[in-house]
């Protein structure tokens, strides 16, 4: 009974955004404003029945209900009940609603953060929306029902979720992953409302700008617990493999950071004003395209679910019904164009011309490494290749060391042009003297240096020289410390968040070691000075599990330090994963896989040490926050 | 020159540098980064250049996995029913690795004809099968 309310309510959610779909185009063609008195009630009722509907499921996976597909497929009665809770969004059905569920989410977040809805520019964003919404309701509806029951014969137990989805780090990955997605639906909704009412001139681009920055930092969050996830689950040790679905999720992040670095200039400035325009529709289709990728199974992907063409064929539809029909109402927009100023190469508006080049193009070529299989495939009559982790590193580097330049100075650039140029010493000298700094740390942490390590140090000390340093010092030249920083703080946490990422990476890729070999009880390892020892291996029962659990101490020259390495088998699935046993600390983490048995108590283990490893989702983490700030400080501002 | 203008001849300059310099990086890492993946009957028909990097994949034969007692050689043959090629590999193995299951090796063809793999990819899902296996079981199952 209670699936079938979920479903009624999900239908009823459909219904609700049809008429939300249509109803402000109406006033919008007739000139009048009937809808705009209904649309707070509306957006609310609309995220309750889809929120109600979800709760249903996951109450269906927290009493066991095996009459339904979905559940039977995703869970199992010796499910811990976090991750029964959890397994409601571990497929594709579920996971659709839950998009389904933060788009809605955003929608109510929008018209709330309006006091009154008194203009057809917010009832028209709000139709785009409920057209997004309504688009994703009926394909949940149609290919993917998360509530078609398996009757009459319905199993008395379900086959589990899969193994390495059971993990704190996959409950709360995919919600801020959608959030982050699905958040890309509003600045293309406010862009599409903004051309069809012609309000490009005034509020748009302030309106849009906090949200698809709320919307990056949430894709930030989404993407770094992804490469945390992956690190300790999958027993590689890597943390980003330029897997296609990875890239689904990059490609996006790179855009929204473009559009509202390319907003910025819109509001203050009133140029650019066609390119915010189109990288709005450019990064929702990025969205669109990444939900496609992922879901139909066209490319090879640690990630991909099955091949099911009919659901990537109603995704490509919903993308080319979007896409197409925003890129027609804007090349059929017609307005003077009237630059409201004019800039020189020293300019500030130049920087970021060239931070949206830099990002768009760097995106798109990721975009296509991702799809050239596809393309390959059809051009060449089923010929199978792949493109691999070499081409995004080599591709990456000099947009990454573009990037890094202008961050460090871009904050002292004037709008217009630079007049005073005094800053370009400042941040100079303080760079440097952060550069030797921290390759005297690295020279006496490794012993050597490396190219990679060199560069990632300079970008690193270049940006929170101009990001961080010089804004503390002039501050307190100025004796103005806290208004210098809390005009700053969103910014200033999101620049040195990324210093950080990139030193980060810089790092662990230069001075990783890694050693596969095999070890019997009491056998030890010599790894960079570390000796890792093979103490025992205990049988351990879990409780949907059973597991080898080994014991490794590590010793340097004093501590020793205990890890943890299991190797489980779970019980419904039948299926074998690697708990890597890891030990963190700032500089560096250990981390060690346990192998197979190869005979009698030897078994084979993948001992490695990656240092600055944790910096790369501390400086992520740190990103998000500054975005979090300073999208939230405008939308209090704002409203 | 008008202001305005000189603006948009800048960033049109920009524009154009900027997509050629990507454009130059994209071909140049295509080229040396594309790897061709083959089917065992492929394999054995000789199309494969001598060692280019290749991706090849096909269902693990039954009882074919050897293993060694003390190092972590391992050997396997790969099948796409119709003919088999033999893998060799050394290092840990993912955890879906198994009989009658679907695998895609990245590495290097031997002078022997065996496969050298540098690299046995891993798949999060025990039922899925790697789209590139079952692509060439359906192309064998269509002749």
């Amino acid at each position: 009974m209670i699936p079938e309310i979920g479903h009624i309510l999900l239908i009823a959610a459909l219904v609700v955004s049809f008429v939300g779909s249509v109803l402000p185009f109406f006033d919008l063609a007739s000139k009048k404003s009937y809808s705009q008195s209904y649309i707070k009630p509306f957006s609310i009722f609309l995220f309750l029945l889809i929120f109600f509907s979800f709760l249903t499921l996951i109450y269906s996976f927290l009493v066991d209900d095996f009459s339904l597909t979905y559940v039977a497929e995703n869970s199992n009665t010796l499910l811990p009940n976090y991750f029964k809770f959890a397994a409601t969004w571990g497929a594709h059905e579920g996971s659709l609603v839950l998009w389904t569920l933060c788009i809605s989410l955003w929608l109510v977040a929008f018209i709330y953060s309006k006091k009154e809805v008194d203009n057809a520019f917010t009832s028209v964003t709000f139709g785009i929306m409920s057209q997004v919404i309504f688009a994703f309701l009926i394909f949940t509806l149609l290919t993917s029902n998360p509530f078609e029951r398996l009757l009459p014969f319905s199993p008395m137990q379900g086959s589990d979720l899969n193994p390495s989805l059971q993990d704190f780090a996959f409950t709360i990955h995919p919600p801020l992953l959608y959030m982050g997605y699905s958040g890309l639906a509003l600045p293309f909704s406010l862009a599409v409302a903004a051309m069809m009412t012609n309000n490009i001139e005034s509020s748009w681009a302030r309106t849009s700008r906090p949200w698809s920055l709320l919307s990056c930092s949430f894709l930030t969050l989404g993407i770094g617990l992804g490469s945390w996830w992956a690190y300790y689950e999958l027993g590689w040790g890597g943390w980003w493999f330029w897997d296609p679905v990875e890239n689904a999720a990059f490609v996006p992040w790179l855009i929204s950071i473009a559009l509202f670095h390319s907003l910025i200039v819109t509001e203050k400035r009133g140029l650019f004003k066609n390119w915010s325009l189109l990288l709005s529709i450019l990064s929702f289709a990025a969205s669109l395209l990444g939900t496609f990728l992922v879901r139909s199974g066209v490319l090879t992907s640690v990630h991909a679910f099955a091949l099911d063409p009919e659901r990537g064929l109603f995704i490509l539809g919903i993308f080319a019904f979007f896409i197409i029909g925003s890129l027609v109402i804007y090349s059929l927009k017609n307005y003077k164009l009237s630059p409201t100023s004019i800039y020189d190469l020293t300019s500030k508006e130049f920087g970021f011309l060239l931070n949206n080049l830099l990002l768009v193009v760097l995106a798109v070529s990721i975009m296509f490494g991702t799809l050239f299989p596809i393309l390959y495939e059809a051009y060449t009559q089923g010929k199978q290749v792949s493109v691999g982790p070499p081409y995004f590193n080599f591709l990456i580097m000099p947009f990454a060391i573009g990037l890094g330049l202008l961050q460090g100075v871009g904050l002292y650039l004037g709008w217009g042009q630079t007049k005073n140029f005094s800053f370009v010493s400042r941040v100079a000298i303080e760079a440097s003297v952060l550069f030797i700094f921290i390759n005297i740390v690295l020279y006496l942490l490794f012993g050597k240096f490396n190219s990679s390590a060199v560069i990632a140090s300079l970008l690193f000390a270049w940006i929170v020289a101009g990001n961080f340093l010089d804004i503390i010092i002039r501050g307190f030249q100025a004796n103005k410390l806290r208004v210098f920083i809390s005009a700053r703080l969103g910014m200033i946490f999101a620049h040195t968040g990324i210093a950080f990422l990139v030193l980060g990476i810089g790092v662990v890729s230069s001075f990783s070691s890694e050693k596969e070999l095999i070890l019997g009880p009491g056998d030890s390892y010599d790894l960079e000075g570390y000796s890792f020892k093979f103490e025992e291996i205990n049988f351990q029962k879990g409780p949907n599990y059973s597991a080898q659990v080994a014991k490794i101490n590590i010793t340097d020259q004093e501590d020793t330090l205990t890890l943890i390495s299991e190797k489980r088998n779970y019980t419904a699935s039948n299926q074998t994963t690697t708990e890597a046993g890891i030990i963190a600390e700032v500089f560096k983490d250990y981390y060690v896989a346990l192998g197979e048995n190869v005979s009698n108590d030897n078994w084979s283990f993948r001992l490695q040490i990656k240092p600055f490893v944790r910096w790369i989702w501390f400086g992520a983490l740190l990103v998000a926050i500054g975005g979090f700030i300073s999208s939230l400080g405008h939308l209090r501002k704002g409203s | 020159m008008h202001p305005l203008r000189k603006q948009r001849i800048y960033a049109i300059t920009a524009v154009l540098i900027g997509t050629s310099v990507a454009l130059i990086l994209v071909l140049n890492a295509l080229s040396k980064n594309m790897n061709l993946f083959y089917s065992p009957t492929e394999i054995i028909e000789g199309v494969v250049k001598n060692d280019s990097l290749i991706r090849a994949g096909g269902m693990v034969k039954e009882g074919s996995i050897i293993k060694s007692s003390n190092s972590l050689e391992v050997s396997f043959v790969i099948t796409d029913f119709k003919n088999s090629v033999i893998v060799v590999y050394e290092g840990i193995l993912p955890d879906l690795f198994a009989e009658n299951a679907g695998v895609v090796v990245q590495g290097r063809l031997g002078v022997d004809g065996n496969f050298l793999a540098s690299e046995v990819l891993a798949k999060h899902d025990e039922n899925y099968m790697p789209p590139e296996v079952y692509k060439i079981l359906e192309k064998q199952n269509d002749s």
